[in-house]
């Protein structure tokens, strides 16, 4: 009977207590803050030469991926969907590949990308592109008006206009401890 | 005892305020309208559901509602002005990310806490012996299964399973037709026990006293269904996908028709207690039935938490099956784990961290090198071997009263 009363216990302090540590341990990057809120009305359609760009600060170092929530209607979309990140000075710096068949319709696509290092407080613009598709296999971003803290400004059909895509982007971690300490304080800090 | 009981409600507050299902603001959400003064839940959420933030249903059966609702109503005052606009809130982020949200769900589940506690007390009732009513207590009180059921999960099943275990005290003190009674109680919760109704009657002395055994329960049912009787209830909770759940097809047989597993299982079990059984006992033909139903049905993890106190009584009464049961119970709830839903995993933890949504599921992960679908098989397979396996013995023995 001990035992039992022993093993629940280490169950329950096991689950609460650490679980969350060991969860923590295994995200190799983290989010800079939540999606912000969109309509799901305004879109943007691209395929072929209709493009669009995002402005955008990176607010930590070690950029590591950039996610935005993807229309691909009826999953017709089945051709290559590029992003391409430019610094500011118009270099390309990295260019991301998928398959439009690798995702569902309103799914939150991420782009993940070898980190780089001094991100920190630099302006990107990167472009998101599907030169194969035609009219029919059309994916759709979704985009908000106003300019936020990071996302600053978003071009289409050659126009800029302040605001752009519900984007998230992620940094890579400095390590593994510092991901876990965080989970715990920022749990801890609401908690008391 | 009182350090062990303080000990026990520690340990399940731990759960309870740290461990979140969505279901609980849900169907919470969905009760708080009984403070608003609606009565039909099930026609007013049918119509208002363009207007309203979360769309969902309500699953349960009517005295869920009146349950929920009343407990929300009664404890409203400590749960503060922004309650109401966190049960609306239908921004998976900001529902965890709310300061409150610890206070809501200790508040939410101390019902269940109370009743969790009140079935330990009842299990002692059970054994005529001290030391095994003791015993049966402290595996109540302390294995990590049911705590883990009912306060991550928010289990609102409990309302059935304590009443389900009301009866069979009641049976054990030669009371059916009470007991009869209270199974009806509780299919007014959720409909599950009433599938237990043909096996009173078969314990019924005389042709009177089967009429009134399977009487009385369906007339309790109708008499709490049939006010809310209505395309909306049918559609929402009398047909839904979780209550027809156990009589989803088998295989098939030819010409459209379908062999349904656990209602084949269950029909074996009624007429076996018929024709074969000489003298019935409901208890194992209880268990033998909760375990025929996880067998050969895809259930629900909450479900689990309808066999813990007929488990509890049986590991007492039979040591000798207590590790076939702990095995049969761990498989049990791993096999919801690979289901690919997060909140079956990892989303459990959500409180912690939004940031968990990066990590995939169990189910994600082993799809990149193993089809999930094949372990859940193999482990709901291995689960059904033991069960029957339970069920024979008990079949074959009649010690359990």
């Amino acid at each position: 009977m001990k035992k039992m009363i022993w093993l629940t216990s280490l169950f329950v302090i096991f689950l609460v207590f650490i679980v969350p540590g060991m969860l923590a341990s295994t995200l190799d990057i983290i989010p800079y803050g939540d999606q912000p809120g969109y309509n799901s009305n305004q879109r943007l359609a691209v395929y072929g030469e209709r493009t669009v760009s995002q402005k955008f600060i990176s607010t930590e170092k070690n950029l590591a991926a950039i996610g935005t929530s993807i229309r691909n209607p009826n999953l017709k979309n089945k051709k290559e969907i590029i992003l391409s990140l430019y610094d500011e000075d118009k270099n390309l710096v990295r260019t991301l590949t998928l398959n439009g068949q690798n995702f569902q319709d309103g799914d939150f696509v991420k782009f993940v990308f070898p980190e780089i290092s001094d991100s920190e407080g630099k302006i990107y613009t990167f472009t998101i592109s599907s030169p194969l598709a035609g009219p029919e296999e059309t994916v759709e971003v979704f985009y908000f008006g106003g300019a936020t803290e990071n996302i600053l400004e978003y071009t289409y059909d050659e126009k800029s206009y302040p605001g752009g895509l519900p984007i998230v982007t992620f940094y890579k971690p400095n390590s593994k401890l510092e991901v876990i300490k965080k989970v715990y304080s920022n749990w801890l800090s609401r908690l008391l | 005892m009182k350090k062990l009981i303080f000990w026990a409600i520690l340990l399940r507050l731990l759960v309870a305020a740290f461990l979140f299902h969505p279901d609980i603001k849900t169907y919470n959400f969905q009760a708080s309208f009984l403070k608003k003064g609606v009565f039909n839940i099930y026609t007013y959420l049918v119509d208002n559901k363009k207007s309203l933030t979360l769309k969902d249903d309500f699953v349960y059966f009517p005295l869920t509602y009146f349950a929920v609702g009343g407990y929300q109503w009664a404890a409203s005052p400590i749960m503060g002005t922004g309650f109401d606009s966190w049960l609306a809130d239908a921004s998976s982020t900001s529902v965890v990310g709310n300061p409150n949200i610890f206070k809501y769900l200790v508040v939410l589940k101390l019902p269940y806490l109370i009743l969790d506690i009140w079935i330990a007390f009842l299990l002692k009732k059970f054994f005529d012996k001290k030391e095994d009513g003791e015993k049966a207590f402290i595996f109540w009180l302390f294995n990590p299964f049911t705590i883990y059921l009912i306060y991550a999960f928010s289990n609102i099943d409990i309302y059935p399973v304590l009443l389900t275990l009301v009866a069979f005290l009641l049976l054990k003190k030669d009371k059916l037709m009470q007991a009869s009674a209270i199974i009806g109680l509780a299919a007014g919760f959720k409909l599950y026990p009433i599938l237990f109704i043909p096996f009173l009657v078969l314990k019924g002395k005389d042709l009177k006293e089967k009429l009134l055994v399977g009487v009385i329960p369906t007339l309790i049912l109708t008499a709490i269904v049939l006010p809310f009787w209505s395309p909306a209830f049918i559609q929402s909770a009398f047909v839904s996908g979780l209550t027809t759940r156990i009589f989803n097809p088998g295989f098939s047989i030819g010409f459209g028709e379908s062999m349904i597993v656990s209602l084949l299982a269950m029909s074996l079990l009624f007429f076996y207690g018929w024709l074969v059984e000489k003298k019935l006992n409901l208890f194992n033909y209880w268990v033998i039935l909760l375990l025929a139903i996880f067998s050969f049905s895809h259930f629900h993890i909450a479900w689990l938490l309808w066999i813990a106190p007929f488990a509890v009584i049986l590991s007492v009464k039979k040591p000798q099956l207590s590790l076939p049961l702990f095995l049969i119970a761990v498989l049990s709830l791993l096999i919801p784990m690979f289901y690919e839903d997060r909140s079956m995993a990892i989303s459990l933890f959500r409180i912690y961290s939004t940031w968990y949504d990066l990590i995939p599921t169990p189910f994600a992960i082993l799809e990149k090198f193993y089809n999930p679908y094949n372990l859940q098989s193999i482990l709901h397979s291995i689960m059904a071997g033991g069960s029957l396996i339970v069920g024979y013995k008990l079949l074959r023995r009649e010690e359990t009263k």
